[in-house]
């Protein structure tokens, strides 16, 4: 959506300089305003599509070892919560407290995982990123003028406007952000960084940039090398980890932006940088450290505080998570998923007389029936904790009636009928809650326990065995297959 | 309070086996805290519904073209 002043700037302008489009600082303006229109930080920006993340063959090492990797989130355990206390994503690694465009997915696995759509942030994923939203976007910035597009791309003589630096500058980021034009943003960068004698830095890290978007990574860090030689910023930093992020080296990563602290001490993006990599890397510990020496340099930092009080939610300590909460609504951030979060962090700190009306401000602040649904099956978490068992049986319904495909309401809403003696019920309800997230392990051990206790013992075993790849440290599903181990040796 | 203190002791037995039966219980999904969004996030996903309206708007208008001219 474009905020109203935006829009009213947009119409002037096109009224005024309409006819004479082309008259130079008013094309200028017109190109940065539509830019800005849809400017996205590209530091933020990673390729999602199904096609990178499995063709993904950028990664250095088929292999790797533990602990060098962002896929194998589970190689590294120092620190990290069990999924006993936490719960996890897709990917199996704990949910964290901020979402940014490349923590929706996490690495899938398989093929199959991917095609699931993510749970986490609930937008589907396009099949490629060349295909899917930024091609979505740019056709739809064309779709906004009815007298097509501000500039013809296929009619621009681009030589001719590489030599013009200042002009190509918002020619370049127009072509690029607005268009998604990366090929014509491509030419127009290289023939500009020659025009200028390849002394500009700026145009390599655009050069960079356009690579990283067209998959060519080692191209693109040679241009992000060469750029800091020439002139060492905070943003070609970042986007240089951003490409060893890319090629599955976190290590390299972590070096580069201790390198880059080392230049501009307490720079926090870079700060922010190791933190995110440790989190991906499941060492929460060490996360939260860097989280805090964020908060030193920056204390309205939201995704630092919205971590770090997680960790504390999670870490059994809501009293202290709440105040970090309480934080952010002072700050002014207002929103369901925060207004949510208190209303939790307010109930297990016993302070029950904000827990509903967080919750009810946070069902009226829901943008999506996927967000109700999350609401209420906390409030259902709440109705469990103070024994009101219809009301939390009501609420893990409605979580179901706003989302269908909600896991954890089905496993949750199973105990339940198990409890009223409802078994064939609750089997259904936990079949349909494995197929949906076989990454949990709640619901494979739940069915592996009804099994067992309805002598289905064969059943019992192989979801015992799912239950155990999903949480190998878990104590009662070893010892569940211990016991249905002894049964079969029996037999 | 010596008294009272001897007249409550706990009754362990001496002789025989103890037995302790360990009931597993099912468990229920743990409570999920809602991450925030980052602003590009945000951007990201407005523009995203805004460019869908737009297309499903334009898709509309052409629908009711069509039947008026049949």
């Amino acid at each position: 959506m474009v905020s109203e002043s935006k829009r009213r700037k947009r119409t002037i302008l096109t009224g005024f300089f309409g006819a004479h489009a082309y008259a130079g600082a008013a094309w200028i303006l017109k190109a940065r305003a539509l830019t800005e229109m849809v400017y996205i930080d590209e530091i933020d920006v990673y390729p999602e599509g199904i096609a990178e993340m499995i063709l993904d063959e950028n990664a250095i090492a088929q292999v790797p070892r533990p602990g060098t990797s962002l896929k194998l989130p589970g190689a590294n355990q120092t620190g990290a919560p069990s999924p006993a206390v936490r719960p996890v994503t897709q990917a199996g690694r704990p949910i964290t407290g901020f979402l940014r465009p490349s923590t929706q997915s996490g690495r899938p696995g398989t093929m199959e995982q991917a095609m699931r759509t993510p749970r986490t942030a609930y937008t589907a994923r396009p099949v490629t990123s060349s295909s899917g939203r930024f091609v979505r976007l740019g056709t739809a910035s064309m779709l906004t003028n009815p007298d097509g597009p501000f500039i013809n791309l296929s009619r621009l003589n681009l030589t001719k406007y590489a030599q013009k630096p200042k002009l190509a500058k918002a020619l370049f980021e127009y072509i690029f952000h607005h268009e998604n034009d990366v090929k014509t943003a491509l030419d127009l960068a290289a023939l500009s960084t020659e025009h200028s004698q390849y002394k500009d830095w700026w145009w390599k890290v655009q050069i960079g940039k356009c690579y990283y978007r067209l998959g060519m990574h080692r191209e693109a860090e040679k241009q992000f090398k060469s750029a800091l030689k020439q002139q060492e910023m905070v943003d070609t930093f970042l986007y240089l980890a951003k490409v060893y992020i890319s090629l599955d080296q976190p290590m390299t990563a972590l070096n580069l932006f201790k390198q880059g602290l080392e230049k501009f001490p307490g720079e926090v993006t870079l700060l922010c940088g190791i933190a995110r990599i440790y989190e991906e890397m499941n060492n929460i510990s060490s996360a939260a450290e860097y989280y805090k020496d964020v908060l030193k340099q920056d204390n309205t930092h939201v995704e630092a505080i919205a971590c770090i009080g997680s960790n504390h939610f999670y870490s059994d300590q809501p009293e202290i998570a709440l105040r970090f909460y309480r934080r952010l609504l002072q700050m002014g951030v207002y929103s369901c998923q925060l207004l949510n979060n208190l209303g939790l962090c307010c109930f297990y700190a016993q302070q029950y007389d904000m827990t509903l009306t967080s919750f009810e401000r946070a069902l009226s602040l829901a943008e999506n029936e996927e967000e109700t649904a999350d609401v209420w099956y906390n409030v259902g978490h709440v109705a469990v904790g103070i024994g009101d068992m219809n009301l939390a049986h009501q609420c893990f319904r409605l979580a179901l009636v706003n989302n269908n495909h909600h896991a954890e309401a089905y496993n949750n809403l199973a105990v339940l009928e198990m409890r009223k003696g409802h078994v064939e019920q609750a089997r259904a309800l936990l079949q349909t809650a494995s197929s949906l997230a076989p990454h949990m392990y709640e619901p494979h051990f739940n069915f592996a326990t009804i099994s067992d206790k309805t002598g289905d013992l064969q059943r019992s075993y192989v979801a015992a065995q799912k239950s155990k790849e999903a949480f190998p440290e878990h104590v009662d599903t070893q010892h569940l297959i211990k016991q249905l181990k002894q049964h079969f040796a029996t037999l | 309070m010596a008294e009272m203190k001897s007249m409550f002791r706990e009754v362990l037995p001496k002789q025989g086996q103890l037995s302790v039966e360990d009931i597993t219980t099912m468990v229920l999904c743990k409570p999920k805290l809602l991450p925030l969004k980052s602003l590009t996030l945000e951007k990201l996903e407005k523009m995203q519904q805004a460019a869908q309206d737009m297309v499903h708007q334009q898709e509309l208008a052409e629908k009711e073209k069509q039947q008026i001219t049949h």
